[in-house]
């Protein structure tokens, strides 16, 4: 266990400042012709008609979904990493995310409409990827092995996409609606979309909260888990079952969204060491952050025309994934 | 008995003559995107590569034996279901099947410009194969013209094409002066813009009807995904909604959910009319001609 870097109060304090600034940039910013002083006129009850749409319409429900996401993502990867110490596990990477994915493809597939409906099967399809992935961890050397758990995971989640693009396919759909499934945006999702998945949001991270001391505890090692009361299986389990909640509402709400699991809790860890207590807290404030900064960049990069933020996040968390795998010692958690 | 073998020879030589020229009459030499085809005779086994060459053999009455799945579907275009028939299947626009192709025995192949020339030497070998030249920027009529040439109907394509100049004509009298329409392609993530330089852009424009600012610039067939801020980029006078799955109005209920959608100037002016994307957006040709001219009548003047 690395000892923290920079006094807790700190980080919090700054993480929370630069959510805020990125909140703002994130309802001034944007592919479209109202720039940033139209934008902050607008703001500020001034502005034309089409001003304001665009600032908190599209804008306005592009930034509660990306805070939404963010802290959904960054919570349910330093959850799934503390319940399988392995500093590379992420939602995206162990096919909990593809998972949920296929699973509302499926439903889409059979006739269900989106919206509530969505939420229920993505947390569900995510349930499935955890379960998936709490039995890897058990097999031997390759649970044990961060790397391989991954590659696994990558094999994993190769499969399901694969039958997710064939589902839609067989669908008639267009190509779009199949990229949706298959790499996540903020844009265009209906408005009531924040409105529904917030429960599922409330719900995970309700749950983790009696989790966060045993999980700590299980950092520890399992025989000293157990020796201090705690039960390390029950413990896994539960976890997993908030880390589908909270990885199958992001999902629900914005498709998969790759590499925020992984780069969330990096960088948690990086700022405050690798206690769960202390990370999470971060994490929470950091998500929103990273997902915020990609969405705003897909915006910035091709304007007129957007990038899924799932393709932006891809292109910051693919470099630190090989980062985090060259470093010579993988953190134990 | 010397005069008449003379006269045998004579007329046997007459015969071959005229023989001759009959067939050098139907043999004719194309000039193809990959090199110049020659055939001879009317084809009785043809295979349409791509919805716009099926339109072509079917709307100069010539029922090929096998064709493509339409793009975004697994059938023959909707438009074209009734005059082809029982057609076979040989294969999706990406992915010809070669087997099935080979076991129609077709005698010729015609086959849409975007074609791959790999795809074309392979094809040539199992029947003389013709792809137009130019791109889908081209102008359909020569598109039009070049398969009429392979299926041995020039004159019928130019009865076709007349036919469809004189209705744009007539039509153009009617429309109303000025008007301005995009054919916008709508997905959740936003919609792209159809560029003007296609068959439907073609066709528009001989009607007078201006082009959307963007459909003009894009030098693809589309353009991007839109974002959701820049949708008043697509709006126009009227809004053409393509759509690819069979149920327009299901498509137009989904825009709508959208409020940038709704606040689109034709929206709200009740003028978005929710088109077939099989024509609107990827087919070209006679048939196709008449329908979107039947859409723009309705729309416009009804």
């Amino acid at each position: 266990m690395t000892a923290a870097r920079l006094p807790l109060p700190t980080v919090l304090l700054s993480a929370g400042l630069l959510l805020s600034v990125l909140c703002l940039a994130s309802l001034l910013l944007g592919a479209g012709d109202v720039g940033i002083g139209p934008s902050l006129a607008a703001l500020f009850g001034g502005g034309d008609d089409d001003a304001r749409f665009v600032v908190f319409e599209l804008r306005g429900l592009r930034t509660e979904l990306a805070v939404l996401v963010g802290v959904a993502l960054g919570a349910g990867g330093l959850l799934l990493q503390a319940a399988t110490r392995n500093p590379l596990a992420e939602p995206g990477l162990l096919g909990v995310s593809a998972g949920a994915s296929f699973a509302v493809v499926v439903a889409i597939s059979l006739g269900a409409s989106a919206g509530t409906l969505s939420l229920a099967v993505a947390v569900l399809g995510a349930m499935v990827g955890c379960v998936l992935v709490l039995l890897v961890t058990q097999l031997r050397g390759v649970g044990d092995d961060p790397v391989r758990l991954v590659l696994a995971g990558a094999a994993f989640t190769g499969l399901l996409t694969a039958l997710s693009s064939l589902l839609l396919l067989q669908d008639q759909r267009t190509a779009d609606e199949v990229r949706f499934w298959v790499i996540g945006a903020l844009a265009g999702r209906s408005p009531d979309t924040v409105s529904w998945s917030l429960p599922g949001l409330i719900l995970g991270l309700l749950v983790v909260l009696p989790l966060v001391r045993p999980l700590a505890a299980l950092t520890l090692g399992e025989r000293v888990a157990s020796g201090l009361g705690h039960h390390p299986q029950l413990t896994r389990l539960a976890t997993l079952l908030a880390v589908a909640l909270l990885v199958g509402t992001a999902t629900a709400a914005a498709g998969p969204i790759g590499f925020v699991g992984l780069v969330v809790p990096f960088l948690a860890r990086r700022l405050v060491g690798s206690d769960v207590r202390r990370g999470l807290g971060v994490a929470i404030l950091l998500g929103p952050c990273v997902v915020l900064a990609a969405d705003i960049l897909s915006r910035l990069l091709v304007r007129p025309y957007e990038l899924p933020v799932g393709v932006v996040t891809a292109f910051v968390g693919a470099p630190i994934l090989i980062a985090v795998v060259r470093s010579h010692r993988l953190p134990s958690l | 008995m010397s005069q008449r073998r003379s006269l045998l020879r004579y007329s046997l030589l007459a015969i071959s003559l005229l023989f001759s020229t009959l067939l050098h009459a139907a043999e004719r030499t194309l000039e193809g995107a990959y090199g110049p085809v020659t055939l001879e005779g009317a084809p009785q086994r043809v295979v349409a590569l791509g919805d716009n060459a099926l339109d072509a053999a079917l709307s100069l009455e010539v029922q090929p034996v096998g064709t493509l799945a339409s793009r975004g579907g697994d059938d023959v275009p909707e438009y074209l279901a009734a005059k082809a028939g029982d057609i076979a299947l040989v294969g999706t626009v990406r992915e010809p099947n070669l087997e099935a192709i080979l076991m129609l025995q077709p005698d010729l192949i015609i086959a849409s410009t975007e074609l791959p020339r790999a795809l074309y030497d392979k094809l040539s070998l199992i029947a003389p194969t013709v792809v137009p030249e130019g791109s889908s920027f081209q102008d359909w009529r020569r598109i039009y013209r070049t398969y009429a040439q392979a299926l041995g109907k020039p004159d019928l394509a130019d009865r076709r094409i007349a036919e469809i100049d004189a209705r744009v004509a007539e039509l153009r009298q009617r429309l109303p002066d000025g008007q301005q329409v995009s054919v916008v392609r709508w997905n959740p993530q936003g919609p792209f813009v159809m560029s003007s330089q296609l068959f439907v852009g073609q066709l528009l424009d001989a009607l007078g009807l201006k082009p959307n600012e963007l459909a003009t610039q894009t030098k693809r067939p589309h353009t991007d995904i839109l974002s959701l801020e820049n949708l008043a980029k697509a709006d126009a006078d009227w809004i053409f909604l393509a759509t690819l799955n069979p149920d327009g109005e299901k498509a137009l209920e989904a825009a709508r959910q959208q409020p940038a959608f709704t606040r689109l100037g034709a929206v709200k002016n009740d003028r978005v009319v929710s088109v077939d994307g099989q024509i609107w957006s990827s087919s070209s040709g006679y048939l196709a001609a008449q329908q979107v001219l039947d859409d723009v009548e309705q729309a416009l003047l009804d």
